[in-house]
């Protein structure tokens, strides 16, 4: 992959890539699964990077974010003198894209996959658009489901977005697109959601 | 002041903070019913985070309007490779990891936005609604904050970021019922275009030898139960109603699902009654993908599941209250002790 690709997904992401060009690396994401895994990389780091306000995230997500990083170092240097640029965090920017290049920051998140979570960077002050992201059923016990329960509840979820609001149905989608679902054998003794 | 002269200024005082609010709930319910009609009447092409406490994923959204129906590639850059079409007639689901296709009958016949539920006048009685200031900007453009508070805990909260011109949602939050956000969906790019070529609403999964699975046939979507019985929840959240019930068959089985389909004018939540296994009784099961939850239980030798875009314990209350009848008896509300 040639450094003007990586440039330019580095700008789609950063919202300067020109319309031209966007339309014609939108067709070669379409087309390129490499590139897309690359785009999802730079995408991910981006995201971890701008996700402060002591976000807890789950172990699969710091193991993904260290693989990225391990794959390409050079996408953690642009990302993250590209991907805050936003006027919000413009002010933290040296900070976070110097954390991010220590060896010992990316040995602790690499070693936090292997517990339960990973507490990402807290700024001093959390903006509008930085959000913390609560697990949606915290309290439940994850199993993972057979290819049967998984598709039964997929083909549910398709069903019922149908009858959901556009934005809803956005989300449904999208979380049916994100992953298989976790599934929970109930039992009652295991107590209530708080 | 003389006390009657007080209270006529309380009154007016109270008088001026009812029309005020409900002047909010107006602008509010504007705002909602805006942002709706431009996700399914205008053509763009975005790029977007999914974020819940789990994961972030990094998605792809093209939307095209033609002939008066709305067309739309929804697919995952980053992950599973998943994608999701919903061609005129259908909607595609296709999970590569699975070498699945699902194919599921689009439930909006007529035009595009007439089978859409809305947010209906009674929605300020289960919600809190506010438009906030000017001035808010994101992804360099104006935008407004508009926010959705439910009034008990049987629904989410919504926060909204809409395009001061297009009330285009370029971030949108779920919260829980303590208000924290479990979901975020943010715009890294959306572009609004007078034309989408057909190529960017094709599936681009190589499809070849992928079982093709009918979740669903096409069939009319009536908002009332079936003549003779069926089932039904006997309890609901305040402010749910019946807006739609059909027959959904099942792949490999005789006897199709009952489908009822409730709504709050923002949240919807789905029932499925379905002929259970003949192993007995399976244990019951809860799951959520983003901000939806399901919750599946066995009810005299069926499987009957919940699903919605609310909390875990609304979808969990709702199927273990479903019960098979005969007439017309309407399902009761949740108690209203456990509102807040």
């Amino acid at each position: 992959m040639t450094d003007q690709i990586r440039e330019q997904l580095s700008a789609l992401l950063d919202g300067e890539l020109p319309r031209d060009e966007m339309d014609l690396l939108m067709r070669r994401l379409d087309k390129d699964p490499e590139l897309r895994r690359t785009f999802g990389a730079y995408a991910l780091i981006g995201e971890s990077l701008r996700a402060p306000g002591g976000r807890i995230a789950p172990p699969s997500f710091a193991a993904r974010v260290s693989a990225a990083i391990d794959e390409s170092p050079a996408i953690v240097e642009k990302a993250s003198n590209t991907r805050l640029a936003s006027p919000a965090s413009t002010a933290r920017l040296p900070q976070h894209a110097a954390l991010w290049k220590r060896p010992m920051v990316r040995t602790a998140l690499a070693a936090g996959a292997a517990a339960t979570a990973v507490l990402l960077f807290r700024p001093e002050a959390t903006p509008v658009a930085q959000l913390e992201v609560t697990p949606a059923n915290s309290f439940a016990m994850s199993a993972s489901p057979t290819p049967a329960q998984s598709q039964r509840l997929a083909g549910y979820m398709v069903a019922h977005s149908q009858f959901s609001t556009p934005m809803v149905r956005r989300n449904v989608l999208s979380g049916l697109l994100a992953a298989d679902p976790g599934i929970t054998r109930v039992s009652y003794e295991m107590g209530e959601a708080p | 002041m003389s006390r009657p002269a007080m209270r006529r200024a309380a009154v007016c005082v109270a008088a001026c903070l009812l029309a005020f609010s409900a002047r909010a709930d107006d602008d509010a319910r504007a705002w909602i019913e805006r942002m709706s009609e431009s996700l399914a009447t205008r053509n763009y092409d975005g790029l977007f985070t999914h974020s819940t406490g789990r994961q972030a994923e990094t998605m792809r959204i093209v939307h095209r309007v033609e002939k008066g129906k709305s067309l739309e590639r929804l697919v995952s850059l980053d992950g599973s490779g998943r994608e999701i079409v919903r061609t005129r007639e259908e909607v595609h689901a296709y999970l590569p990891d699975r070498r699945v296709v699902l194919v599921e009958p689009r439930g909006d016949d007529g035009s595009l936005l007439k089978s859409l539920p809305t947010p209906g006048p009674t929605l300020d009685r289960y919600y809190r609604l506010s438009v906030g200031q000017k001035g808010s900007r994101l992804l360099g453009r104006e935008v407004r904050v508009i926010d959705v508070r439910p009034k008990d805990i049987y629904r989410y909260g919504y926060r909204l970021w809409l395009d001061e011109v297009t009330a285009m949602p370029l971030q949108s939050v779920v919260t829980n019922g303590l208000g924290d956000p479990i979901e975020v969906i943010r715009f890294t790019q959306l572009q609004m275009k007078d034309k989408i070529p057909s190529r960017d609403i094709e599936p681009t999964v190589d499809a070849t030898g992928f079982q093709w699975v009918r979740t669903g046939r096409k069939m009319a979507a009536m908002p009332q139960l079936p003549s003779n019985g069926g089932w039904r929840p006997l309890r609901l959240p305040p402010g749910f109603r019946l807006v739609a019930s059909r027959l959904q068959p099942i792949p490999g089985s005789p006897m199709p699902a009952q489908h009822l389909i409730f709504s709050d004018g923002i949240a919807a939540i789905s029932v499925f009654i379905e002929p259970g296994a003949q192993t007995g009784p399976r244990p019951p099961e809860t799951s959520n993908m983003g901000s939806a939850n399901a919750y599946s239980t066995s009810v005299n030798g069926h499987v009957v599941t919940a699903i919605g875009e609310v909390p875990a314990a609304t979808v969990r209350e709702i199927a273990n209250s479903v019960v098979p009848v005969q007439g017309s008896a309407m399902p009761a509300d949740f108690p209203a002790s456990s509102a807040r």
